[in-house]
């Protein structure tokens, strides 16, 4: 009988195992060419009100974000940019559509602090037209950035 | 479901419009009644979106458009009466309560819906808006705003369009527009483009939409959000205003507690107001709609009386508002309509 038990228990533990070792669903590997800048950027804050769950609008809402490296674009590490990202209450694989087109990345929410893998084109305005959250209102100038693809660093 | 939530909101408008007398109502159908027609966007009988035009006071409804393979809606007439302005979509689709100017094909009709013929492509002409004179419409799409001329199809100015993204209103003397802009403060304002100097300010931020102009220009009407505390699910209420084109002397028109307040529309001889009452936030295009709604500039600012909106706006008036048929984006004519009774 405690044979059997182990038996059970075996099997038990392996089946465990081998669900944690099932591969998920593939990310598909960050495009080389996407947009027009590449930077790895630590997100500053997310301001209060600037993520909001609302079924009924679609918006885009600017974050702040401090360059660590630049891979394309010229952008120097520690430069502040304002970046527009699409629903932002969605994570990021699940966030475009036929308004705005093909958007992605491994990101499911945006906390203060993380670090982050970004593919951003601009001017904000030949990209996105629609309702806009910035909480940096008056407070920054010049280029405004648009999120294609926003990866977990 | 949707059918439950429009009896309630008929039940409730019916209630809060409850403080002016049945004799004040019926004096203000009157009044309005033979005061041109009204177009609209409603739901026929078979469930599609259909282009409707009625008299002011509701009467004489007759859907113009009367094409059940496709989905019509956000009629406009021309300033002169004589054309109608809306856009269509195959049967099926959804009217989305933030892109409905840029979804399907642009048409234009004679004023009673006749003679209708596409103007471009699906999703061309997006968000189109007339000239004072019939002749243009100005659109708006990600790289700007163009001038476009009817007869001809040639585009024949554009612009940047700075922020403005949705619902743009050409004012009746040519010289400005009016629309839904993220260049000033968070998010959601209502902004005035002159169009000489591309010089744009702010006529009212944070949480607006669906601007109009008075028919003297003087005055541009708007819907926006009161702030609130988190009522209603977190989406408070929309109320209806109006302001100056700079964006100064802002006042209430009406508000309502139960219904958000959109599709505000001038009447050409400035003394009344027509809206749409929606229970839901974006205006509910995918469901029913609720009933529009009329009354007279003179009685504003007004509230449907509410004990709570009472003290938010204690020196509001309760004058008589006319409940009309369900439907969107109304839009009134006093010239004759070719092919609609005078």
């Amino acid at each position: 009988m405690k044979r059997w038990g182990l038996m059970v228990l075996a099997v038990v533990a392996l089946g465990g195992l081998g669900w944690r070792w099932a591969p998920g669903p593939a990310t598909p590997p960050f495009p080389a060419d996407l947009g027009s800048v590449e930077v790895v950027a630590k997100l500053v804050e997310v301001p209060p009100g600037a993520v909001f769950q609302r079924e009924l609008y679609h918006y885009a809402t600017i974050l702040r974000y401090e360059v660590v490296s630049c891979r394309r674009g010229g952008l120097m590490p520690g430069t502040l940019i304002h970046v527009a990202h699409y629903d932002p209450w969605k994570p990021r694989a699940e966030a475009g559509d036929a308004r705005v087109g093909a958007l992605g990345g491994t990101v499911r929410s945006f906390v203060a602090g993380d670090r982050h893998r970004l593919a951003l084109v601009s001017p904000l305005d030949e990209h996105y037209m629609g309702g806009l959250v910035d909480k940096y209102f008056g407070q920054h100038a010049g280029v405004t950035y648009w999120a294609l693809r926003t990866d977990a660093e | 479901m949707a059918n439950r939530f429009t009896l309630l909101g008929l039940l409730g408008f019916a209630c809060l419009a409850a403080a002016a007398t049945p004799a004040e109502v019926a004096t203000l159908a009157t009044e309005v009644r033979s005061l041109g027609w009204v177009a609209y966007s409603a739901r026929s009988p078979r469930g599609d979106w259909e282009i409707f035009a009625m008299r002011p006071d509701g009467s004489d409804v007759r859907n113009l458009t009367n094409s059940p393979e496709t989905e019509d809606f956000y009629p406009l007439f021309s300033r002169d009466g004589r054309q109608l302005l809306y856009r269509s979509m195959p049967r099926g689709q959804t009217v989305s309560g933030n892109d409905y100017g840029r979804q399907g094909r642009l048409m234009l009709a004679r004023a009673n819906g006749t003679e209708a013929k596409a103007l471009g492509g699906d999703g061309e002409w997006p968000w189109a808006t007339w000239s004072p004179d019939g002749r243009q419409v100005l659109t708006l799409q990600p790289k700007g705003f163009a001038i476009v001329e009817l007869a001809t199809k040639q585009v024949i100015r554009t612009f940047p369009r700075g922020g403005f993204y949705q619902q743009p209103a050409w004012s009746p003397d040519g010289t400005a527009v009016v629309g839904v802009s993220n260049g000033f403060d968070t998010g959601w304002s209502i902004a005035r483009l002159e169009l000489a100097t591309l010089r744009a300010n702010a006529v009212s931020v944070a949480d607006c939409c669906t601007p109009d102009w008075s028919a003297s220009g003087d005055r541009v009407v708007f819907s926006r959000r009161r702030p609130h505390g988190g009522e209603n699910g977190g989406y408070g209420w929309t109320e209806l205003w109006q302001a100056q084109p700079d964006g100064q002397g802002a006042t209430l028109v009406y508000a309502e507690v139960g219904r958000h307040l959109y599709g505000g529309h001038v009447s050409p001889d400035g003394r009344y107001v027509l809206f749409t009452g929606n229970l839901r936030e974006d205006g509910d295009p995918a469901n029913q709609g609720a009933p529009m709604g009329l009354l007279r500039m003179s009685d504003t600012p007004m509230i449907a009386e509410h004990a709570e909106l009472r003290k938010v706006y204690p020196l509001a008036k309760s004058g008589p508002a006319l409940i009309l048929p369900a439907g969107h984006e109304p839009c009134w004519t006093h010239s004759p309509a070719p092919g609609l009774p005078r």
